[in-house]
């Protein structure tokens, strides 16, 4: 009986904070999306930006990625964005397993950010943004042979050339300063979703290009340098 | 002081990215399931010959079985297994069990060490002790509940 009662007052109250959310978020969105009326006009722009995280990335250790990106500036609202990028893993004979991955690829993002700050002409922003990526890579994975425990025959594996794909999506939140006249620098976090994948027989990948690592956490980060044009 | 608040949102935003873990597998057992029409009256002991050509035992002297687990070899494409069946006269009936498979090597990460998934694609005895035997489910993998292979042993034993 107490059981069913704190039962029902629980649900009671997730329905509850339920509703009064998705009120809040109905508000919310309706002044959130309204495109506001001044006299700046739509169209405001390009700006094209680097990510320096992949590229570190890319110098410092074994995997990583070169990304550039296209953003369209709508009335420094929204900011419909194409980032296209090429990733790279070589990661040479595991200290501990001596398995070594190798992969290059390029990838692409399409998607939208949304400046959420009051005051959107200053030039300083604050983004929320989702994305649509995809790549398409090939996979070279070796590991020497290791005896079989029972039978002691030799077994190695390599895998040469394995065709695989990944769709995600990414919902991120950013900011993007002003430094001195068209160059602005910003950074953004992103939570990345995985949509769709085929990792064919060979159980899971480990670097997607633009994605990164499959078995840490689902969280990325980019730091930009951008310039309008 | 906003350069201030900026640079530490950097920093928590670089250690979120910089959070790293490994998650290999904990079970990696690979074995075929075996299971039984019927219990098995006879004692049963499979043995395997290595690549020293020495003789292995995969299963000793097991009684009233009703299923059993065997390895699988990597790195060769056919396992010969000898099935050893001693009744309650001590007398000994001997089969050949042949399974034929793709080995496929399973890999999750670089800080996981590969191991080896097997496809079976044929199963064939002498017939001696044994009926029949057939495969249930070919794909062998780090499912320990998934029964890949059912005996029918004949009905004297």
């Amino acid at each position: 009986m107490t059981y069913q009662r704190n039962i029902s007052r629980y649900i009671s109250r997730i329905a509850i904070s339920l509703l009064l959310l998705m009120g809040q978020q109905t508000v919310f969105a309706q002044g959130f999306l309204k495109l506001e009326r001044d006299s700046v006009p739509l169209f405001r722009g390009f700006a094209v930006s680097a990510d320096l995280v992949g590229a570190a990335q890319m110098m410092l250790g074994d995997y990583g990625q070169y990304e550039g990106a296209l953003r369209l500036n709508l009335h420094d609202q929204y900011f419909p964005i194409v980032e296209v990028g090429y990733g790279k893993a070589s990661h040479e004979n595991d200290a501990v397993t001596h398995i070594t991955y190798r992969t290059k690829a390029p990838y692409f993002r399409v998607g939208v950010d949304v400046n959420i700050m009051k005051k959107k002409h200053t030039g300083n922003r604050i983004f929320a943004g989702v994305r649509y990526a995809y790549t398409n890579y090939k996979v070279d994975i070796s590991e020497p042979a290791t005896q079989d425990p029972v039978w002691q025959w030799d077994a190695a594996t390599d895998v040469k050339g394995l065709r695989l794909y990944q769709h995600w999506a990414e919902v991120l939140f950013g900011i993007d300063a002003k430094v001195a006249g068209p160059l602005h620098l910003g950074w953004s976090v992103r939570y990345r979703m995985r949509m769709s994948h085929n990792d064919n027989q060979i159980g899971q990948a480990w670097y997607v290009p633009g994605y990164g690592l499959q078995d840490t956490g689902n969280l990325g980060a980019t730091f930009n340098v951008s310039i309008d044009i | 002081m906003q350069l201030r608040r900026v640079a530490l949102w950097m920093m928590a935003a670089v250690g979120f990215a910089a959070c790293s873990s490994i998650d290999c597998p904990i079970q990696t057992t690979v074995e075929v399931n075996y299971v039984l029409n019927d219990t098995l009256k006879d004692t049963l002991t499979v043995l395997t010959k290595r690549a020293d050509r020495q003789d292995t035992i995969l299963l000793n002297r097991g009684v009233g079985l009703t299923k059993f687990a065997l390895p699988m070899s990597s790195g060769q494409p056919v396992d010969t297994l000898v099935f050893q069946i001693v009744n309650k006269q001590k007398a000994m009936t001997v089969d050949t069990v042949w399974i034929k498979k793709d080995d496929i090597p399973h890999f999750e990460s670089v800080d996981c060490a590969t191991h080896f998934f097997h496809h079976i694609t044929q199963v064939s005895a002498t017939h001696v002790a044994i009926d029949t035997l057939f495969i249930l489910n070919p794909s062998v993998t780090y499912d320990i509940s998934a029964k890949h292979i059912e005996i029918h042993f004949k009905n004297s034993h």
